[in-house]
């Protein structure tokens, strides 16, 4: 009885701990990929990945920031309102680094030799990142996807972004960034179903200090596939009418 | 009783790791009652299958033959495909038994919680994120 219970409690514990129970939906149970000890190019991103990532905590905001957090109105909850002022919801580019973020749908890394392109099912758009060796742009175009340039070290690329514009949020809670945003992205593909990113945001026009700590890991997916998602203005502002809107509308007095 | 404890265990890694991933902008959890849920019978009026969220428009008939229209909102089709849905799954006309978080401020709007379609399948959803 008592062993029998003993069992039981490591049952118990290893569903509770079981990462791929936490993990994106693409995953069984548990069980181990039987691609994941294959052979793989670490130099090589190609393929189907879904993402789960953190962005961690923004550091303090200059007075500037700190005005547009307060204007923006997130439709998310601590903050959120029903209708808010989210410029995704009028069909606004996600932006990067937000929409790195929206991991419920997939992402396509499609490589050339002097190419990396990071194609994001959300919203249906891409970044580029150059891998010819070009330097970033000392005068960028204001961009809402920016300017990226990457180079190897080792098997580790680093990816240097700059050229953004003020427009998109940072992430749900409406963080801004400023024209003077630069990021920088580590990713290594650590094995052939694995790949890791860590990104350092910094902005001293919105931040104090660099915004560090955001990490994602991508798992390479035969489940789920690239499948167009637009964003259509007009489809917005038909749910808005018929769902949204009546939805915090209390019915007029009988 | 340690079956029960396993079964929860495993029903709420589930709900975590659903709701983890739904996308958040619209603030469906702010305009939606999630202590509550209805449960009604209607015939649906309109199917509406894409982006930004699915909707639902149906009528629901109470005894005294007085026509409720409401609404019922979910995932994106991207999203609801996880549940097996697709462009086939509703059409006006089908009679349906809806399940919704219901609108906070009592307007006739929710949030899909529960849906079950003519061929008697049944489509459960967990809360939504944000």
């Amino acid at each position: 009885m008592r062993r029998a219970l003993g069992v039981g409690i490591v049952v118990l514990m290893a569903v509770a701990f079981a990462p791929a129970a936490r993990g994106q939906g693409g995953r069984g149970g548990g069980a181990p990929s039987p691609t994941k000890d294959l052979p793989f190019d670490a130099h090589d991103f190609s393929g189907v990945w879904t993402g789960r990532g953190n962005m961690g905590m923004a550091p303090p905001m200059t007075p500037w920031a700190k005005a547009k957090y307060d204007a923006a109105k997130p439709g998310l909850s601590a903050r959120g309102v029903p209708l808010g002022n989210d410029p995704m919801m009028a069909c606004d580019p996600v932006g990067y680094p937000r929409i790195a973020f929206y991991n419920a749908y997939p992402m396509e890394f499609l490589q050339t030799k002097d190419r990396l392109v990071e194609f994001f099912d959300y919203f249906y758009v891409h970044r580029t990142i150059y891998l010819d060796g070009r330097p970033l742009p000392a005068d960028p175009d204001p961009s809402w996807y920016g300017y990226s340039v990457g180079h190897w070290d080792g098997n580790t690329l680093v990816v240097e972004t700059n050229g953004f514009n003020e427009r998109s949020w940072v992430d749900n809670d409406g963080h801004p960034h400023s024209d003077e945003m630069k990021l920088e992205e580590r990713f290594q593909r650590v094995d052939h179903d694995t790949i890791q990113s860590t990104m350092t945001l910094t902005d001293p026009k919105a931040y104090t200090a660099p915004w560090t700590g955001m990490k994602s890991t991508w798992t390479l997916t035969t489940k789920l596939a690239m499948r167009e998602d637009v964003c259509v203005p007009s489809d917005e502002e038909k749910y808005k009418e018929e769902m949204r809107v009546p939805a915090g509308t209390a019915p007029s007095a009988k | 009783m340690k079956g029960v404890l396993i079964k929860s265990l495993i029903g709420a890694a589930i709900l975590m790791a659903l709701s983890a991933s739904l996308p958040a902008h619209h603030g469906s959890r702010v305009s939606y009652d999630l202590t509550k849920q209805i449960t009604m019978k209607g015939v649906v009026t309109e199917y509406q299958y894409q982006n930004p969220h699915i909707y639902i428009m149906y009528d629901v008939k109470d005894e005294s033959g007085n026509v409720a229209h409401w609404g019922a909102e979910t995932n994106s089709p991207i999203v609801q495909a996880r549940w097996g849905w697709d462009k086939h799954t509703l059409k006006p006309g089908d009679e349906i038994t809806v399940t919704v978080y219901p609108s906070k401020v009592g307007s006739t709007r929710g949030y899909l919680s529960k849906l079950v379609t003519p061929d008697g399948k049944v489509t459960n959803l967990s809360a939504p994120e944000q």
